[in-house]
């Protein structure tokens, strides 16, 4: 087994004729505009399951995620994949996402299902709750098995919802605080499909909300959630 | 590929007609489906829109229809939607816009599939589609929402007209025994402000009354005894209805009967009472003032005006969607006054007035008319019956007659009934008999049973009296009922010309229509019902002359469910209302009074109502298949 820093440092992911293929496809698809209206943008809300908590240890094990496009959520074009594991998580672990061994040692090669995730995704930009998780844990997966390093447009609503609403910013910090205030069902709560689809509800709130404040793009979006690091961060 | 969580799955398996669907088929659904979010006051559909483009289903939230699309801004909700109700199937049914606003009550969430999407799914799923369209009830629902909603516009005034009377009642009524003094109850009708005073037996049943008009005429002008029992001058005649009862039935039999009052009794005890003040507000001109007006009229010009008030009126209570039986029964109820009034005004321009010469003869209502089912478009067809006096030749009576008859059918032409083609009328010699004469005429065509006399038979055996010496027409009435029913001979004549009116249902398309492909509501709706009905009435010695009191009498003897027999009706009353409908909006084209017609091109329809129409005449159908069943040769 190799160790993950070995593969942080450069290793080469070695990629069959047909996945390169696939990467490169990906790779040259035209950058997406950033102000361009929500309702002619297609953003794509993910979340994912790893072994664990920890960012530089931790490996991914499953990415749900969910298309708003032009401000409604795509039913047909959800995506989730559970990654093949090289070896199985902690039974804790196991407990907290219900994926249990058998799933994770039987799901789809992790290089096949990262070109997957990327064909869903296209260039749109991600929505996600704490970001810096998802992203993190993504994008060391895709370093690790496409070797290619996976910088793309972001927006958190951890910093979006409490931007919108200041009132609740110091009571709310947690993704169940905001579906508990809107009242959103999630019947499979730490199921990534499903938690991508209660942010996405939650997201689909904010854009309802922050069109009536003259923001109209994502670009709006990430002053807004600019805006809210700082005031955090200072507060 | 695609990945649809269970708990979206979950969801619609909780809520009909979902949990019915095929799982493959549910899966196609969710698939194509959208998941939308509309904020507290959003607009998720108004008929602003084009024809409605998408099915919805409630996630979580709640949308209300508004009815008043008009006057958004005041408007009411009639229509509330909650978790897992599906919206606007009339409308997507129909391929048109939305009838009404659709708003998020709530922060909502909704399922949303594209229209071309829901056509395949109802293509595809037994039970979605029959949820969708299932039972003419439930689509005469539909229907009768979306008149209301179409004509919203013009009708904000009137809606409140279709309330129970139960709601306007606003407060126990002040009673007084019919002991009473009426010094005492003069005294409590002045402390307590009111207009009016019932007095009621010791459970509570009403007695009589005495109204502020009333104490003028019966107390101040005779100078009455003010210590004498308040009973013995109040009046007994008392106007009484349900709670149950709609406002505008109220307002009908105030015009009818020219009272103020009507009192609304439940198990026979008053519990309130509805005065003419309350109704004001809800109509703009009143029922009863059209009613005063007609009655006082002394010139055919306030006639014309009052004709003109009617139709309005109709095309508001077509608007508020009241039934098609109400509304023919208001029209009827009208037309009687406006007739009764013209035959009094030539009356008493005659020679004859207050001569016994204007007490011996009743004027008969017929056809349409006779039944109480006319439209707004309904030629003349009347008669007269007469007595012969002492000392006179029935021709002498008879010529006298005809002259008042040629001009109160003349006067009728002026006011908006139109003379009838075929003469079928009272200032016709042929039509203006004695009871003697009447009666060989209808035995002359009983005994034939040629194709005029069942042609006339239709038409004749309609009749009811109108103005004058009513007893003549029940007499003639009782009669007939007797002679016709022990006729079955006659009876199969007229079973087997009904049966040459076939519902025009096609076997390859929807229907079976005539030139430039028109249907003719009229002869191929309306009449299959009417001539098999009038054959059951006059078999079952029924002396109604409406289609739904013939139907509904002859039910017993017939030994059809009542709940069939109600099915028969509901259908009828859909064709009628269609009519009706199609004239109205003819004549908002611009199109004269005499070019109405009843042709419609059943293309032209939405689909909702073809659909409803279709079903309709599968019951004129079943009806003349029972008609066939008793009349087989």
């Amino acid at each position: 087994m190799s160790a993950w820093w070995l593969n942080w440092l450069g290793n080469k992911a070695s990629l069959t004729a047909e996945q390169q293929h696939r990467l490169d496809t990906w790779k040259s698809l035209p950058r997406i505009a950033l102000d361009k209206p929500f309702n002619a943008t297609r953003y794509v809300v993910v979340d994912v399951e790893t072994s664990g908590l920890n960012l530089m240890q931790d490996h991914l094990i499953s990415i749900g995620a969910v298309a708003v496009v032009n401000g409604q959520i795509a039913l047909g074009e959800s995506f989730y994949m559970v990654l093949q594991q090289e070896t199985v998580s902690h039974k804790e672990n196991i407990l907290l996402h219900g994926i249990g061994g058998g799933a994770q040692t039987g799901g789809v090669p992790a290089a096949d299902a990262l070109l997957a995730f990327l064909e869903y995704l296209g260039k749109d930009p991600l929505i996600a709750f704490h970001v810096t998780f998802d992203q993190t844990m993504i994008q060391r997966a895709i370093h690790q098995y496409l070797g290619v390093s996976f910088g793309h447009a972001w927006a958190d609503m951890a910093y979006l919802m409490p931007a919108i609403y200041p009132s609740y910013a110091s009571r709310y910090r947690l993704l169940d605080d905001w579906i508990t205030h809107f009242n959103i069902h999630n019947d499979a709560r730490h199921n990534a499909l499903s938690d991508a689809m209660v942010t996405a509800q939650l997201f689909q709130i904010a854009l309802s909300l922050v069109s009536k404040k003259k923001i109209a793009d994502f670009a709006g979006l990430r002053d807004l959630e600019k805006m809210q690091r700082w005031v955090s961060g200072i507060s | 590929m695609t990945n649809i969580h269970a708990s979206q799955l979950a969801f619609f398996a909780e809520h009909a007609p979902f949990d019915r669907m095929e799982s493959a088929h549910l899966v196609w659904m969710v698939e194509r489906m959208r998941l939308a979010y509309y904020a507290e006051g959003d607009v998720i559909v108004s008929p602003e829109q084009n024809t409605a483009n998408r099915f919805l289903v409630i996630k979580q939230g709640m949308v209300h229809g508004e009815q008043n699309v008009a006057h958004a801004a005041e408007s009411d909700t009639w229509l509330e939607l909650a978790e897992g109700e599906c919206f606007p199937l009339g409308a997507l049914l129909a391929h048109r816009p939305v009838a009404s606003i659709y708003r998020a009550g709530t922060d909502t969430f909704c399922y949303e599939l594209p229209v071309e999407d829901f056509q395949t799914l109802l293509g595809m799923s037994a039970p979605f589609s029959d949820f969708c369209t299932r039972r003419i009830a439930n689509l005469l629902e539909h229907s009768k929402q979306v008149i209301q909603a179409q004509y919203s516009h013009s009708s904000v005034e009137q809606q409140s007209l279709a309330s129970p009377l139960s709601a306007l009642i606003r407060r126990e009524p002040i009673t007084c025994s019919p002991q009473a003094t009426v010094r005492e109850v003069l005294q409590k009708m002045h402390e307590s402000r009111i207009g009016s005073m019932v007095a009621v037996d010791e459970v509570g049943r009403p007695l009589g009354i005495l109204t502020l008009p009333d104490v003028l005429e019966r107390v101040a002008l005779p100078q009455t005894d003010l210590d004498q029992a308040v009973i013995t001058i109040m009046s007994k005649q008392l106007t009484t209805l349900s709670p149950q009862a709609l406002a505008y039935e109220a307002a009908l039999l105030m015009a009818k009967q020219g009272f103020r009052h009507v009192l609304v009794i439940e198990n026979e005890r008053l519990i309130g009472l509805v005065t003419e003040k309350d109704l004001f507000a809800l109509q703009r001109v009143g029922l009863r003032q059209i009613g005063m007006t007609i009655r006082h009229a002394q010139h055919v010009e306030a006639l014309q005006q009052a004709a003109t008030d009617i139709r309005n009126m109709a095309h508001n209570m077509m608007a508020q969607g009241v039934a098609a039986e109400q509304l023919t029964q208001f029209i009827s109820t009208f037309n009687d006054l406006l007739t009764v009034r013209v035959i009094e005004l030539e009356l008493a321009r005659s020679e004859y007035n207050n001569t016994p010469f204007a007490e011996c003869f009743c004027w008969m209502a017929l056809g349409s008319e006779g039944r109480f089912e006319q439209t707004l478009s309904t030629d003349q067809d009347n008669a007269i019956i007469f007595t012969v006096p002492d000392g006179m030749e029935a021709n002498q009576v008879r010529t006298q007659l005809l002259l008042i008859a040629k001009r109160i059918n003349e006067t009728l032409a002026l006011c908006g009934f139109p003379l009838c083609k075929g003469e079928i009328m009272a200032s016709n010699p042929k039509w203006c008999l004695s009871l003697d004469e009447w009666k060989q005429a209808f035995a002359n065509w009983i005994d034939h049973g040629t194709p005029e006399a069942l042609l006339h038979a239709s038409i004749f055996f309609d009749f009811r009296s109108l103005f004058g010496k009513q007893e003549l027409a029940e007499e003639l009435r009782e009669w007939l009922a007797k002679v016709a029913s022990d006729n079955t001979r006659f009876l199969h004549q007229m079973a087997e010309n009904a049966m040459r009116i076939r519902p025009p249902l096609g076997l390859v398309r929807d229907f079976v229509v005539g030139k430039e492909n028109k249907l003719d509501l009229k002869l191929n709706g309306i009449t299959p019902f009417v001539d098999a009905v009038r054959i059951f009435s006059l078999a079952a010695g029924v002396t109604h002359t409406s289609t739904l009191l013939r139907l509904r009498a002859s039910a017993e003897k017939l030994k059809i469910h009542p709940s069939e027999i109600e099915a028969w009706l509901d259908a009828f009353l859909f064709i009628q209302v269609l009519r009706m409908r199609h004239h109205d909006e003819e004549k908002t084209k611009g199109m004269s009074e005499a070019a109405l017609n009843n042709l419609i091109d059943p293309e032209q329809l939405n689909e909702l109502d073809r659909r409803i129409l279709k079903e309709a005449f599968r019951q004129a159908r079943k009806l003349q298949a029972r008609l066939s069943l008793e009349y087989h040769q």
